[in-house]
């Protein structure tokens, strides 16, 4: 198994955050993983994507032509990382910030207004979980216990947000069975 | 024994470190190794060590010189073309015979360049870029595990041959998270109470400098410092074969490019060519003598670097047979993938060996 994953958005989007969580839920499970970010001179507002690839064998591709799953939460990622996608790949879009508009025939479309549902559940920061949840449903299911001890590691600083963005990992987890 | 952590390359050298005794860090931040600086500026002065954060790379250096002359574990990072700004100290070092562990997180070159990851500065590392005879210890990690190890290496080879000892790094490496696993330091504590400068209170005093008016002595002093080297030619080369044992391709790549070159032997050998990879772990001591015993039985071999062929002058040094020595590289920027890399291979390959 090898998968590979861009996740893109605008700086403050917690874009690296869900990277390195996603890395770390690989990790858990005893994967093979790497996380290359990718962000500019900007703090907050300016373009961030990362790129995490896992593996059952050793990871000798650093950097990829093309991936498996594109993340875009907003629309200039959407234009910018639609190329990135494999074919047969997914493209799971935050339709809150992004037009909905299907320009290859080739890939899979998720749509999901993420940043309404992050308002939905008290907190516009929370969309990045709400996307963490689409992945982990369309990929491998990670069991929930190891989803949180990621959390748990990511936010040992700021325990306070585990739970809110837990459960906006699982309202994202289950957009796709609730439609 | 620590679980497995997932961790940046600059943080695991940092890590590093700190685990194996660094007790100074001297440095001024610039991009893609900054993270050194600010792990260790936290955590350095919780522990009560010194941290600097110089007003140049040249302060740095020479305030790593100075506290490495006392004795200290001494670290000292930084890019590229800051790292040129070091030269002259790295020169005094080598002549004053002083560990000093120097990190370069490699970005792109000449001159300014960006902080593009690169491969650029074999050549400033492994010759230097300082004046007179010397030799600095290179050693090149291709994935974040090895930025710990060979941190470790770097300080243990510093103390072992007070020579200053470069970790050439580079940005994709330096910025990339993978797990790591923060193993206990395996080397031996040096003992360096024979020559550091702490007080003299109850012995006669010492002296370390690089000036020597006697020409006699300064002959003598540099032909110490090359018997010095010949016993780290003799004892240090390290290096990785994969595949090479019944290789008639044998592809030399250094660092974390030396990974899509390892994947590229993978899609060789699923053809049925017999594709192996050759990587230097040390760059000076380049093992020079271990590529051409490979030589005898090889029929090409293909440097593949993120530059325009700096390793390649030591694979031609190396290689005494008529074994055919081929290039494919690019200077900055995204690492060459394996596509790119099969694609000049192939033709190659071609040129040289029927049965593709």
């Amino acid at each position: 198994m090898i998968r590979n994953f861009i996740i893109s958005g605008s700086g403050g989007q917690g874009i690296l955050s869900i990277g390195t969580i996603l890395a770390n839920i690989f990790m858990l499970n005893n994967k093979y993983v790497n996380f290359c970010p990718c962000y500019g001179a900007e703090m907050r507002g300016g373009a961030v994507n990362c790129e995490i690839n896992a593996s059952d064998s050793e990871l000798l591709t650093l950097q990829n032509s093309e991936v498996d799953v594109v993340v875009a939460l907003n629309q200039t990622s959407f234009d910018k990382f639609i190329s990135k996608v494999k074919k047969n790949g997914t493209i799971i879009v935050n339709s809150s910030l992004a037009k909905i508009n299907k320009t290859r025939d080739d890939i899979k479309y998720i749509f999901a207004p993420m940043t309404q549902e992050a308002v939905k559940l008290g907190n516009i920061k929370i969309a990045n979980s709400i996307a963490l949840g689409i992945i982990s449903k369309i990929t491998d299911n990670f069991s929930i216990e190891k989803v949180k001890k990621a959390y748990e590691k990511i936010l040992k600083n700021k325990t306070e947000l585990i739970e809110k963005n837990i459960e906006a990992y699982l309202t994202g987890y289950n957009f796709l069975q609730e439609r | 024994m620590s679980e497995k952590e997932l961790l940046k390359g600059n943080i695991a050298i940092a890590k590093a470190a700190l685990n194996c005794g660094c007790t100074c860090y001297f440095g001024y931040p610039i991009t893609p190794q900054t993270e050194i600086g600010e792990y260790l500026s936290i955590e350095m002065q919780k522990n009560k060590l010194a941290y600097v954060c110089a007003e140049s790379e040249i302060a740095a250096i020479n305030m790593a010189l100075g506290a490495a002359s006392t004795g200290a574990k001494v670290m000292t990072s930084s890019s590229s073309c800051a790292v040129s700004l070091m030269q002259e100290t790295i020169s005094y070092a080598c002549s004053d015979e002083l560990p000093i562990v120097i990190v370069n997180v490699m970005r792109a070159g000449p001159g300014q360049g960006y902080i593009f990851p690169s491969q650029g500065d074999y050549n400033q590392a492994t010759t230097g870029g300082g004046n007179g005879d010397y030799h600095t210890i290179v050693l090149s990690p291709t994935n974040v595990q090895e930025c710990i190890d060979l941190t470790y290496r770097a300080f243990y080879l510093a103390q072992k041959y007070r020579n200053p000892v470069i970790l050439l790094a580079d940005g994709l490496l330096g910025q990339m998270a993978e797990p790591a696993e923060l193993i206990d330091n395996p080397y031996p504590q040096i003992d360096n109470s024979n020559w550091r400068l702490d007080g003299a209170k109850s012995r006669p005093s010492r002296e370390i400098h690089s000036l020597e008016v006697n020409q006699n002595k300064l002959n003598q002093h540099i032909i110490n410092m090359y018997k010095k080297y010949e016993a780290i030619e003799k004892d240090e080369c390290d290096f990785e074969e994969y595949l090479c044992e019944d290789a008639e391709i044998i592809f030399t790549a250094f660092g974390s490019l030396a990974r899509h070159v390892k994947s590229v032997c993978n899609y060789y050998r699923s053809k049925g060519v017999k594709a192996g990879l050759f990587r230097p772990k040390t760059l000076y001591p380049f093992p020079y003598r271990k590529l051409n015993d490979l030589s005898k039985k090889v029929k090409i071999f293909i440097d593949v670097e993120m530059n325009m062929g700096q390793m390649l002058k030591d694979i031609r040094l190396s290689i005494l047979s008529n074994a055919k020595i081929s290039f494919i590289g690019k200077p900055v920027g995204n690492w060459l993938k394996e596509e790119e890399i099969i694609n000049a291979a192939d033709n190659i390959i071609k040129e040289h060996y029927a049965s593709i």
